[in-house]
């Protein structure tokens, strides 16, 4: 049996406002405990509903998604224990606590495992009770649920949900999308959503770092190149603009591409159309535009790095992504998702942050944003051997590398990576050409290849239209 | 022979569920006793686990250490101690007066 009550009694919580919203579950044998919990949550300012058996919480839960579940651990019929399996296998984030009458340490200890939030022990005392409600919904906030918009955007905080839901209503339209924000903050990630939600989502998504490329490999890798255009150029390139065409370029770090290219990309953007270089020829497309930066590109525009046209023609639509540091009830969520992508691509066993763990991810500093709890998340997983990642791991994961951005050297070999893989795009994989075109001798040239384990004939591309 | 009134102040914010609650005290009293009676110690463990659970919280500290007195007397099989706690719960029940404050 489940019964809904409302919440009407709000008087006296300093903070009812935050919580008005929330609905918690209450499941419980003892109707007299359900009562109880329901008078001291509903003061609180939740809104209750109470079932009395853990087979009812279950059909109720889909239909009425609460946002935190308290159940106790010994009823008759399925135990607390297994409905919190139950839950976890549909629902992985939905914060649980967990009740029992006797304070055995192993009921704790398993329903820690299983991913409880918390434990407490019967009788329960009304300000125990709020202070931990409180404390998990603080860290689990599950007021959103994540995942509608793209697999990987994940988030139940404020600031992202109003940017969700902008990049909602204008993803399946040709309007162009500028994404600001911090380094890490998951720019890329939105830009993917939007191509995915869009009417284009059958077609390519391309991404491209205008900050990675000399000039000139940006240019003939974003419009392509004929034939003979340069030296080294011994087969045509279409480019990047043509092989997204009918679905979405991304163009990363559009604040440091440079001047001369800037001219260029206003004309594709006016024209819809692009001239290959060494080309008499242009070429109609229809790509969906998505541009972002790390870069105040205001202010670029004002010391004349960046053209004023072409900031506007690209601004239609601005999205600010905001620093972790700036969305922290998001890091429980991002923590436990990044953790359970990293267990399943190495094949482990499944893992879960002890409680005080995930306090400290969500009151530790993140320069670095997404990018480095995602770092912190697979070290942490790498070195905790147990299915229960402790704080000490997460501190000692935080300790080693404080500054977990990457490091000068990691981004000068992302850098070097990604200029070979471009020189071998454009020449075909044909190494002599390539190591021309580098500035290098062909050994050393192999060398480097070798060290960034790229194989030249990855990319030598069976083409009809070469002899 | 009037017996002195036990005085249990309890928050106004129960006094809607208090008459409930004492009710089914009672009943739990009568099921003990039979339970005794029957030697039915299972059933004297369980209900002695749910008062220990659930008698603090609403405010009668008293119910949840009977309850606890129950619960471990009916694990050791301790028939003295049971019939002694269920006569204190008898007494407590019989003379409790709740106050709201």
């Amino acid at each position: 049996m489940t019964n809904q009550i409302d919440s009407t009694d709000k008087n006296d919580i300093t903070d009812i406002k935050d919580y008005s919203k929330i609905r918690i579950m209450v499941v419980d044998d003892d109707k007299d405990i359900l009562k109880l919990l329901s008078v001291w949550l509903k003061k609180a300012g939740f809104e209750i509903q109470t079932c009395s058996s853990a087979e009812d919480a279950l059909e109720a839960i889909a239909s009425n998604r609460p946002n935190l579940i308290i159940t106790d651990l010994f009823m008759e019929g399925m135990s607390g224990m297994q409905l919190l399996t139950a839950i976890h296998s549909d629902n992985p984030l939905m914060p649980v606590i967990m009740l029992s009458g006797s304070a055995q340490i192993h009921d704790a200890i398993k329903a820690t495992h299983l991913g409880s939030s918390a434990f407490l022990t019967k009788p329960i005392d009304q300000d125990d009770l709020i202070k931990e409600v409180k404390r998990v919904l603080r860290l689990t906030s599950g007021s959103r649920t994540a995942g509608e918009f793209g697999s990987n955007v994940i988030y139940c905080s404020k600031e992202m949900a109003e940017i969700i839901e902008l990049a909602e209503s204008v993803a399946d339209s040709n309007v162009t999308v500028f994404i600001s924000g911090a380094t890490g903050t998951g720019k890329e990630v939105i830009a993917k959503a939007i191509h995915e939600n869009s009417f284009r989502h059958d077609h390519p998504f391309i991404a491209v770092n205008c900050g990675a490329l000399p000039e000139q490999l940006l240019e003939s890798e974003l419009f392509g190149h004929e034939k003979g255009a340069f030296t080294g150029a011994n087969m045509r390139h279409e480019g990047l603009f043509m092989a997204a065409n009918g679905g979405t370029i991304f163009l990363d770090e559009i604040g440091d591409m440079p001047l001369s290219l800037q001219v260029k990309l206003l004309r594709v953007l006016q024209d819809l159309e692009v001239r290959p270089v060494g080309s008499v020829k242009t070429y109609p497309i229809d790509v969906r535009i998505i541009s972002a930066t790390h870069k105040d590109l205001e202010k670029a525009v004002e010391d004349g790095s960046f053209r004023e046209d072409l900031y506007y023609r690209l601004n239609v639509v601005p999205l600010h992504i905001p620093p972790l540091n700036d969305r922290r009830e998001d890091i429980p969520m991002l923590a436990e998702f990044f953790l359970k992508k990293f267990t399943k691509a190495n094949r482990r066993g499944s893992q879960h942050f002890a409680p005080e763990a995930i306090e400290y991810l969500v009151s530790s500093s993140w320069p670095g944003n997404v990018r480095q709890l995602i770092n912190t998340v697979d070290l942490c997983a790498t070195l905790c051997k147990t299915e229960i990642i402790p704080l000490s791991i997460v501190q000692k994961a935080l300790q080693d590398r404080p500054q977990s951005m990457q490091t000068l050297k990691e981004v000068k070999q992302d850098c070097e990576k990604n200029y070979l893989v471009s020189v071998l795009r454009i020449c075909s994989g044909n190494v002599a050409n390539a190591a021309r075109i580098a500035g290098r001798n062909r050994t050393e040239f192999y060398k480097l290849l070798g060290q960034h384990e790229l194989n030249p004939a990855d990319f030598r591309i069976k083409d009809n239209s070469s002899e | 022979m009037t017996e002195k009134k036990i005085i249990i102040p309890i928050d106004p914010d129960l006094e809607e569920l208090i008459p409930t609650f004492l009710e089914n005290r009672n009943t739990d009293l009568e099921k003990l006793k039979q339970a005794l009676q029957a030697k039915d110690m299972e059933t004297l463990r369980s209900i002695g686990h749910s008062l220990k659970g659930v008698g603090g919280g609403y405010g009668f500290d008293k119910i949840t250490e009977l309850g606890a007195a129950i619960e471990r007397g009916a694990k050791d099989n301790d028939v003295p101690t049971i019939e002694q706690q269920l006569l204190e719960f008898e007494h407590f029940l019989a003379n409790i007066e709740v106050r709201y404050e």
